[in-house]
């Protein structure tokens, strides 16, 4: 038997039932996980990548979901060979936490608020390895140290809340990390997270895999992640194992259109394209709901859809000839913080901090930055659902700043914002129709209801959906869906100008190309002019014209965004830029050369 | 914190002071005529005179009311010499330390605060106040600990056998207490048993916290007698506790931190008790308090079928005579302590979790 096997995972079948349906969220699939090996998963949201890994951990909420089928064997340092499917309770928690140790999605809601970061990671070791707790404390502080944390001795004792993102999954993966596992299982760990933190902690977990000689299952939904990490790829889709196989076979030669498809739909960095491809291009599904396959290479398609640098040029000689739409002068957005006995505002954040541009009609102008850095302030001040506290806004060569908000409310119809979360951003007890129908009758668009629904209808269809959504309510619809109702319920009002914020973060690679070659579309057709905020520099660089980098509030480089990208004037963009994992085949190769050189070093040490 | 916990207390004060000029004000706009229902009907001019001028009732309303808050004040100023004052120092009235002369005939003084006297009794309403409090917080706090403690006890139960039969029985025996009104629900207690079972059980169907022994010559501590109304006063917490606990800790344990101790390999029984209690505690505490501070104010119904000697009862009584100064000192006790409890309330929460202390 090869000694180097970890994790076997033999016709694994996970299912969830409901009153009258059987979900098989995981149907049948199979594949094995060495010592020192990282396993990437991808797959879009509900193709059963998350269930497989709390499979694993036997974690799966039960009811409603259950393990019916196959078999999960471990190598278990302590137990032996042991199947986890009929593990005992017993027995699986002493794997759990020890053997096997889990990173999960959102660092923000996974460490327990009313206990301290030290308590938390100390809790496993005293578990686990049975230590005294000066001694736990110590491999603690020592654990934190590993990771990088700044003063370990200080995150020991404070609370979640009060620590950034990027540390909290730091001391989760000290928490995962604790017990020395022979397997981390990683659900999207850097997702919730900006690039420049991904790309260090990204950076920690190849580190501590190689000292640790550890197997890693790493969850994704962004192929360029797994591109600098795994070892091996598996594409998982509606729950089954479309494609497996080392990392460099799937990015050069991928074989199932699901994965073309996956691998063409993210934006690219060095080419500017007319829109994106979408998994449609390369899978269609049939009435019947069977699959057909569309016989084409990645690269063939890409190749049809680049735009040339003259094009680009001539379209932005003609955008910016014209009067700006929007002008902000000198804009600041403060927020009071530590207030004192009285609630005066002592200290100030100033997200938003002397910012000054120009919109053009008809262009697309980007703003990207990491979270923190003002620019979902900048925008919602822009449209004065927050109140600069100095500056001004001209819309069309009117100062809106000092406008009253019934004043506001006729600006209100032209200017449109599309939130970051579909889920949270639509009322779940109003109907798609009438979500769409309420900015129409508040702004007395058409004459009555009647001619308002048939618009309505007349939206819907623009977004690709269709008549009989109208009665429906939002938690019948994906979050794909969700984003494109919230984005013909701007549309209903003819707005000219929309900013979106973040409107596509939320949203699966493949659902995202959809939802931005949407937008450009619509831009098309109707003559808008949009403001796209995001923290995905690629995503903000394949929609805009210009783009704004912005950080801690003040402008850190503004232009056009194909020059800031191939020449970043500040070492702030260039950083940004550097972090975002690529994808690209060199990546690959570079990464995969580094892998070997450490592996080395360890073997030699 | 320190800000923290001043800044709560200040905010407190505002609250107080709010209570006291609105009740100052709504008794003040009641019809009556105080010395008259002191005197009864046959009084001649000259004592109604001297009453309303003890009262303060001769000067505008804005002296009385200047007069009615440095009645209460624990530190306030007050006139020496001049008997007709309305701020005179009445040795009768107050109970006071003097601190330092301000001029020649004012003073500065510590005090108790005064709340008048009884038109009935004649009795000063703060010793009326002193005599039943106790016994009303007594009632409330064993209502609420019997609430807490086996509501919360419930609560995890239910939780934890979810959509079983044990789950559905306390649902529907929350239900029941939850819609029994504590006039009603105290009423059956008291009659069944109190009364109908009382050979089996011992109890009283009414009676207070201390009972007039059988000579007549003392009084003895009954806590038997606090059983039944507890219960009675309890039942309805206790209800609201046990849905409450359910649904904090289902929903507690469906977020991702609890997975997170999951994945540690902790036993059930720590993720329960360790993780998701302290975060589920919070919404309950809330209810808790606020619970509590409504007891003592709400026992009213409970201690008159009971005919329990507290705060509820007085009030009652004095509402029925019209004997003012009693209703408000009632009235500003129950509100001060709905205040002081709030207070302590949220300086419980930044303790359970360390979330609110930011701010």
């Amino acid at each position: 038997m090869d000694n180097r096997k970890l994790l076997e995972i033999k016709n694994l079948v996970t299912e969830f039932r409901s009153e009258d349906d059987v979900v098989k969220a995981v149907n049948n699939i199979s594949f094995t996980l060495n010592k020192g090996e990282t396993i990437g998963v991808v797959g879009e949201s509900g193709s059963g990548k998350s269930v497989t890994a709390l499979s694993v951990m036997r974690l799966i909420p039960n009811p409603p979901g259950k393990i019916t089928g196959g078999e999960i064997i471990f190598q278990s340092p302590s137990l032996g060979e042991i199947d986890l499917v009929g593990a005992t309770e017993n027995q699986m928690r002493s794997v759990r936490g020890n053997e096997i140790a889990m990173i999960f999605q959102e660092p923000m809601t996974s460490l327990n608020p009313v206990f301290t970061c030290g308590d938390q990671v100390m809790e496993a070791l005293l578990l686990h390895q049975k230590l005294s707790k000066q001694e736990a404390k110590e491999k603690t502080i020592q654990l934190f140290k590993e990771v990088q944390l700044p003063r370990p001795e200080k995150i020991f004792d404070t609370y979640p809340h009060q620590i950034s993102g990027g540390q909290k999954q730091r001391v989760m993966i000290a928490m995962a990390m604790s017990c020395n596992p022979s397997i981390l299982v990683a659900d999207e760990p850097t997702t919730a997270l900006d690039v420049t933190v991904q790309k260090t902690i990204l950076e920690l977990m190849l580190q501590l895999q190689q000292t640790h000689n550890m197997g890693i299952m790493f969850i994704t939904h962004d192929l360029g992640v797994i591109a600098e990490l795994a070892d091996k790829v598996i594409v998982m889709y509606k729950g089954k194992i479309v494609e497996q196989g080392p990392v460099l076979d799937i990015f050069t030669n991928p074989q199932h259109p699901y994965t073309k498809g996956l691998l063409a739909c993210r934006p690219t960095l060095g080419k500017r394209l007319k829109w994106l491809p979408t998994v449609s291009d390369f899978l269609k599904e049939n009435e019947d709901g069977s699959m057909q396959e569309i016989n084409k290479s990645v690269d063939d398609v890409l190749s049809n859809l680049v735009v040339t640098a003259n094009e680009t040029a001539e379209k932005h000689n003609k955008l910016y000839k014209q009067e700006p739409l929007i002008k902000v002068e000198n804009l600041k957005t403060y927020f009071p913080i530590n207030k004192g006995m009285f609630g005066k505002a002592k200290e100030y954040v100033k997200a938003v901090d002397d910012v000054t541009f120009d919109v053009y009609p008809g262009e697309t102008l980007g703003l990207v930055g990491e979270s923190g850095c003002g620019k979902t302030t900048l925008g919602r001040t822009i449209l004065k659902l927050v109140e600069p506290s100095s500056g001004q806004i001209f819309y069309k060569g009117r100062n809106i700043t000092g406008l009253t908000p019934k004043e506001m409310r006729e600006y209100r119809k032209d200017m449109q914002i599309i939130f970051q979360d579909p889920y949270s951003s639509l009322n779940p007890r109003i109907t798609i129709g009438d979500a769409i129908m309420e900015p129409m009758q508040v702004h007395k668009i058409l004459k009555n209801d009647k001619e308002r629904k048939h618009k309505v209808i007349e939206l819907l269809e623009r977004v690709n959906m269709n008549e009989s959504h109208f009665y429906r309510y939002p938690h019948e619809f994906s979050g794909g869906q969700r984003q494109r109702i919230c984005i013909a319920r701007s549309l209903a009002v003819n707005p000219q100008f929309i900013i979106c914020d973040e409107s596509v973060s939320a949203l699966d690679v493949s659902v995202q190309a959809q939802v931005l070659n949407l937008l450009n579309e619509l831009k098309q057709e109707f003559g808008f002019t949009y403001i796209f905020i995001s923290h995905d520099l690629s995503v903000v660089k394949f929609m805009s014209d210009r783009m704004i980098v912005m950080n801690h509030g003040k402008i850190e480089e503004m232009g056009k965004s194909d020059e800031i990208y191939a020449n970043p004037n500040t070492e702030y963009t260039k950083k940004l830029i550097g972090a975002i994992p690529k994808g690209e085949l060199d990546d690959i190769k570079a990464s995969i050369e580094r892998k070997k050189i450490y592996r080395n070093r360890t073997a030699n040490a | 914190m320190t800000i923290f916990f001043l800044r709560r207390a200040f905010y407190g004060l505002l609250v107080l002071a709010g209570v006291i000029t609105v009740v100052f004000l709504l008794f003040n706009v009641l019809p009556g005529d105080p010395a008259r229902m002191m005197l009864g009907q046959r009084a001649d001019q000259a004592s109604i005179d001297a009453i309303n001028r003890d009262l303060g009732l001769d000067k505008p309303l804005s002296a009385q009311y200047i007069m009615y808050i440095n009645d209460l004040m624990p530190l306030s100023l007050h006139e020496m010499q001049n008997e007709n004052h309305y701020l005179y120092l009445d040795p009768a009235k107050y109970d006071y330390i003097k601190l330092f002369n301000i001029s020649k005939s004012k003073v500065m003084v510590l005090k108790y605060p005064y709340l008048r006297r009884s038109y009935q009794s004649k009795r000063k309403v703060s010793e009326i106040i002193i005599e039943t409090l106790p016994e009303t917080a007594v009632l409330a706090f064993a209502s609420i600990i019997l609430a807490a403690f086996l509501g919360i006890i419930g609560g995890i139960i239910t939780a934890i056998y979810k959509n079983t039969w044990v789950d559905h029985l306390s649902l529907f025996l929350a239900s029941l207490g939850m819609s029994g009104p504590s006039f009603y629900i105290g009423v059956i207690i008291s009659w069944v048993f109190g009364y109908m079972l009382s050979e089996y059980t011992g109890l009283n169907a009414i009676g207070s916290l201390y009972t007039i022994d059988d000579y007549g010559d003392g009084e003895y501590l009954d806590l038997k007698n606090l059983i039944l109304p507890a219960v009675a006063l309890g039942i309805r917490p206790l209800a609201v506790v046990i849905q409450l606990m359910r649904n904090s800790l289902l929903e507690v344990l469906s977020s991702d931190y609890i997975r997170t101790a999951n994945a540690k390999g902790l036993r059930f029984r720590t993720v329960i008790f360790k993780h998701a209690l302290k975060n589920a505690l919070n919404p309950v505490v809330t209810a808790l308090s606020g619970m509590f501070a409504s007891l003592l104010a709400g026992a009213l119904f409970v201690e008159i079928i009971f005919s329990w000697k507290g705060v509820g009862w007085e009030l009652y009584n004095a509402l029925v005579k019209y004997d003012l100064p009693v209703v408000m000192g009632g009235v500003l006790i129950t509100s001060t302590a709905f205040v002081v409890i709030n207070v302590l309330v949220d300086i419980s929460y930044a303790i359970l979790d360390p979330r609110v202390r930011i701010r």
